[in-house]
């Protein structure tokens, strides 16, 4: 026995929607909402006083916190870090953040898991055409959890990924190339990465914890 | 320089730039979840690939000019999905499982054996949109499936309208001998 049914209507009727997982939707109003946050309207010039006073007002506290910061960073005797934090949205550190988030995505963290140097080092050999110095900074507050490849920005990163105190820190490591940016530290969409490079390695520290914190994992890794 | 003040403009689009991204594009996360899922036929794949399409969106935001975020988000998805993902793995591998399809629509209050025949022709169309090339299967998903007009079917898969019509000819011409002994598709069989 036939039906006759039309295209659409036997596609619509055999064929499901999908919908997207829920950790999938969490993840994406995530990274919706802190695209937004940043991309707030900068506050119009005084053509409209009202708005220009609730900013003003609004924004009170935090013009309050800096103060106290950079006086607190003054009496501690250090350099406030955000005159060092150039805010760079090239491709390499937009990716590298990109790679970050990625990487903290259920399964995405490592793909040899370990907190042994001896499993990790070797993981990397035959995969890429760098041997990166993988070492547990357990002792020293950044255990190490694995390693992992990523491809970012032309590059084909060995990446060692490590804990420290709940956030993630993601070190990602290439062949320099000669158009490696210079030295320094960066602040992207919320994340910091601080970048060096040695031995014909370029280095970059990615994570959510603060600078200072990507500073002191620098040190332990290169001691 | 024009990119900068480009997308000062956009950015003051509509009522405040606050939540735009989030109000914009995340409505059409499950239609792109959908061409995913079609594209490459199982669930990592297309999540990974939505992924990726919403890291690309937020960098890309700028981009988008008039109001049809679908097509502009769907877009994207296709891009990642054809780069990225094998779409064209051969036929009849790796393919969704007839258990991963979801719930049926079942009418119950058809007869028994008629909604077990039914859901037969349901599993022959399936099977049959699975065995379309690529190019096809998404032509088809996105006019019939996702309601998508022409003119977004054109804007989605980057080619001009006339291909799209030319494209569902096939497609149909394609399901039409496939189905042949479970579906009369009238003007075409």
């Amino acid at each position: 026995m036939k039906e006759r049914l039309d295209l659409g209507r036997a596609v619509r009727e055999a064929l499901p929607a999908y919908e997207a997982s829920s950790s999938l939707q969490a993840w994406a109003l995530e990274e919706a909402r802190k695209f937004d946050l940043q991309s707030l309207p900068q506050p119009e010039p005084l053509s409209h006083p009202l708005r220009s006073r609730g900013w003003r007002l609004s924004h009170w506290p935090i013009a309050a916190s800096l103060v106290i910061a950079v006086a607190a960073g003054w009496g501690a005797g250090v350099l406030w870090p955000g005159s060092r934090i150039t805010s760079v949205t090239n491709a390499t550190t937009s990716e590298l953040v990109d790679a970050h988030v990625r990487s903290l995505l259920p399964g995405h963290l490592v793909d040899v898991e370990s907190s042994d140097r001896h499993t990790v080092k070797p993981w990397f050999a035959g995969k890429t055409d760098i041997a990166p110095t993988v070492i547990d900074l357990s002792d020293k507050g950044f255990p190490l959890l694995g390693g992992r490849l990523d491809y970012v920005n032309g590059h084909t990163a060995a990446v060692l990924t490590y804990r420290r105190r709940g956030h993630t820190i993601n070190l990602f490591i290439w062949r320099t190339s000669p158009d490696e940016p210079s030295d320094g530290s960066f602040a992207v969409r919320g994340y910091s990465l601080l970048h060096w490079s040695t031995a014909g390695l370029g280095l970059w520290a990615v994570s959510d914890a603060a600078l200072s914190e990507l500073e002191a994992f620098q040190r332990a890794y290169m001691q | 320089m024009s990119h900068v003040g480009e997308q000062v403009e956009v950015g003051h689009v509509g009522s405040p730039g606050v939540g735009r991204f989030e109000r914009v594009v995340l409505p059409h996360l499950s239609a792109g979840f959908t061409l995913a899922m079609y594209l490459t036929g199982n669930k990592a794949d297309a999540e990974d690939a939505v992924q990726e399409a919403i890291l690309r969106a937020v960098r890309y935001f700028s981009t988008l000019r008039d109001e049809d975020a679908r097509a502009w988000f769907l877009t994207i998805v296709r891009r990642v999905c054809f780069t990225a993902y094998r779409t064209d793995r051969p036929q009849g591998t790796d393919m969704m499982s007839i258990d991963a399809a979801g719930p049926q629509l079942v009418d119950h209050r058809d007869q028994p054996d008629v909604a077990a025949e039914r859901m037969q022709v349901q599993q022959r169309v399936r099977a049959a949109v699975d065995q379309l090339p690529p190019l096809l299967r998404e032509t088809v998903v996105l006019r019939e499936l996702q309601s998508c007009s022409y003119a977004e079917v054109a804007a989605v898969t980057e080619v001009p309208i006339g291909t799209v019509m030319s494209r569902l000819s096939r497609a149909r011409a394609r399901l039409a001998v496939l189905l042949n002994d479970v579906v009369d598709f009238g003007d075409v069989a």
